[in-house]
């Protein structure tokens, strides 16, 4: 699997500090993205607590199979997604306790989307409002479902999508790491296919981007990074009100695997042809 | 390390060690626990830790899974446990662990009442898991799971039927497949079926699958008894209540 990725995160034009995080392990095909809040309780500290928390407990997994787990693992998902959720898990708790042992660090919180890809199988993983985009055969897709207090009136049919977009309560979050001392992630699977782009980003990109504005930026421009590039800059344009982090990845299949596909393929021809010719000659 | 044996009359034929990882237990050679006996399904059961405590699970097996004298479709495991399938018995074996492996950075903390909290929904949800998982096995109080099963009806395939318990399953010639085509014409993945809180949806990958004859347009949910057609290999989508 071929990847070609890009990544951009920007202050934006009102804030005063950048709290999101994100952390890009190329090797391990492992991509985070946090979102801080706490404002002067340090919403930096939290997110890059979690994008590290969760980067180091990937890291040690993938070379420790019997590495802690935390949290309980679900049986119909895989290694990988179960491991994601245990770092989720991990680093809710560690930013619980440092919210609670230091009183400058008190209230801070963060969002957290972790995505892990294992060949073509991605894993996800999720807690707050940063979302996590599928772009296949020219359709966006949403992947995550937000944990916010307006995303949950919509989905019960409380409010309508206008009174959502215009809702004053857009920043209150119903999950975030380092609200309290345990956190459900939300697990989920896909198989990716050649030619999907997926695209990791925090709300400071989707509260001032609309999806179909998303959509046709990532269909025209093609290498991940200018991509990324242009996304944050249209967040800027159009106001820029909060802190922008997106992280774009394009998948191809590698040259490589089509060369062995074909050598294959010859090969089995060619045992056919002779065969054949041996059945022939008898 | 907490372990399962599989013995026979008494003597111990196999040990097998308990990860975070279900373990299988079937006629079929491929799983964890093989038990070459008729009277045996190929895919029987499976043990899995759930909620700091180990789960056995029947998978609508014809002679049923017994947990020491019960018939159970599901059931906590305790140490001691004789799993008992057909004349064979696997002996749960956790007595020399503090805890379940993957319990090592779980707290296990009990519902605190004598404080005043608000509960929403989840935390509702949650406490009552935990004095479930706290109270006494009750064979009776079992929850039915419904895990469908696809069976093949013709085309190349390594297996007759599979069972859907993951979350994605990939069908193709790949690796990482689940329901492995054969051929070399078989694409490496060729489609994929994504379990979603609301059932189980039919997807493309390297090729658009059919359902009834119709080729899918997106994702599309199962029902019982839907005729699969991916390539030259047709199956049969079975999710009985």
């Amino acid at each position: 699997m071929r990847l070609d990725i890009g990544a951009r995160t920007d202050i934006g034009r009102v804030r005063n500090n950048n709290e999101d995080s994100y952390r890009l392990l190329p090797d391990l095909n492992l991509f985070i993205l946090s979102d801080g809040m706490g404002g002067e309780a340090h919403g930096e500290v939290a997110s890059a607590l979690a994008v590290e928390s969760v980067a180091a407990h990937c890291l040690e997994a993938a070379n420790n199979f019997s590495a802690p787990f935390f949290g309980e693992p679900k049986a119909d998902l895989s290694e990988k997604t179960n491991r994601l959720a245990s770092a989720v898990h991990l680093a809710n708790r560690k930013i619980h306790e440092a919210a609670g042992s230091n009183a400058a660090h008190r209230g801070m919180g963060a969002t957290v989307l972790a995505a892990w890809l294992d060949g073509q199988k991605l894993s996800l993983a999720h807690v707050g409002d940063s979302r996590a985009y599928l772009l296949r055969a020219g359709a966006l897709e949403q992947l995550t479902v937000d944990h916010s207090l307006v995303a949950e009136q919509l989905r019960q049919g409380l409010i309508t999508p206008q009174e959502a977009e215009s809702s004053k309560m857009q920043s209150v979050l119903t999950r975030a790491l380092g609200a309290q001392e345990e956190v459900e992630a939300d697990t989920d699977e896909h198989l990716l296919l050649e030619g999907d782009t997926l695209l990791l980003c925090s709300d400071g990109l989707t509260r001032m981007v609309t999806d179909p504005e998303i959509a046709s930026t990532l269909l025209t421009h093609l290498a991940a990074q200018a991509a990324a590039d242009r996304l944050v800059a249209l967040a800027n344009e159009y106001g820029g009100e909060d802190n922008t982090t997106v992280v774009v990845l394009r998948i191809g299949i590698r040259p490589d695997v089509w060369f062995n596909r074909l050598r294959r393929w010859s090969r089995n021809l060619g045992g056919q042809l002779e065969e054949e010719s041996l059945r022939g000659g008898h | 390390m907490a372990r399962l044996v599989l013995k026979f009359q008494e003597s111990p034929l196999k040990e097998v060690p308990i990860g975070s990882r279900p373990l299988s237990i079937g006629r079929a050679p491929d799983n964890d626990i093989a038990i070459d006996n008729l009277a045996v399904s190929n895919y029987h059961a499976r043990v899995y830790p759930e909620a700091g405590r180990l789960v056995v699970e029947d998978l609508n097996s014809l002679n049923g899974t017994f947990v020491n004298e019960l018939r159970i479709e599901r059931a906590a495991l305790r140490d001691g446990d004789a799993i008992v399938i057909g004349k064979h018995h696997i002996v749960v074996d956790t007595a020399h662990d503090a805890a379940l492996p993957l319990d090592a950075g779980r707290k296990v903390s009990a519902p605190k009442v004598d404080e005043t909290m608000v509960l929403d929904t989840k935390e509702r949800r949650q406490m009552l898991e935990q004095a479930l998982a706290a109270g006494e096995r009750s064979p009776l109080a079992h929850t039915r799971v419904r895990v469908p099963l696809l069976s093949v009806l013709s085309g190349k395939t390594d297996r007759k039927e599979y069972l859907l318990s993951n979350k994605l399953t990939v069908i193709g010639k790949s690796q990482m497949a689940t329901v492995r085509l054969r051929g070399w014409l078989a694409p490496q993945v060729a489609a994929q079926i994504n379990k979603r809180k609301d059932g189980y949806y039919l997807g493309r990958a390297d090729r658009v699958p059919k359902i009834n004859g119709q080729p899918i347009d997106g994702p599309t949910r199962l029902n019982d008894g839907d005729l699969i057609e991916v390539g030259r290999v047709r199956m049969t989508f079975l999710c009985h209540d």
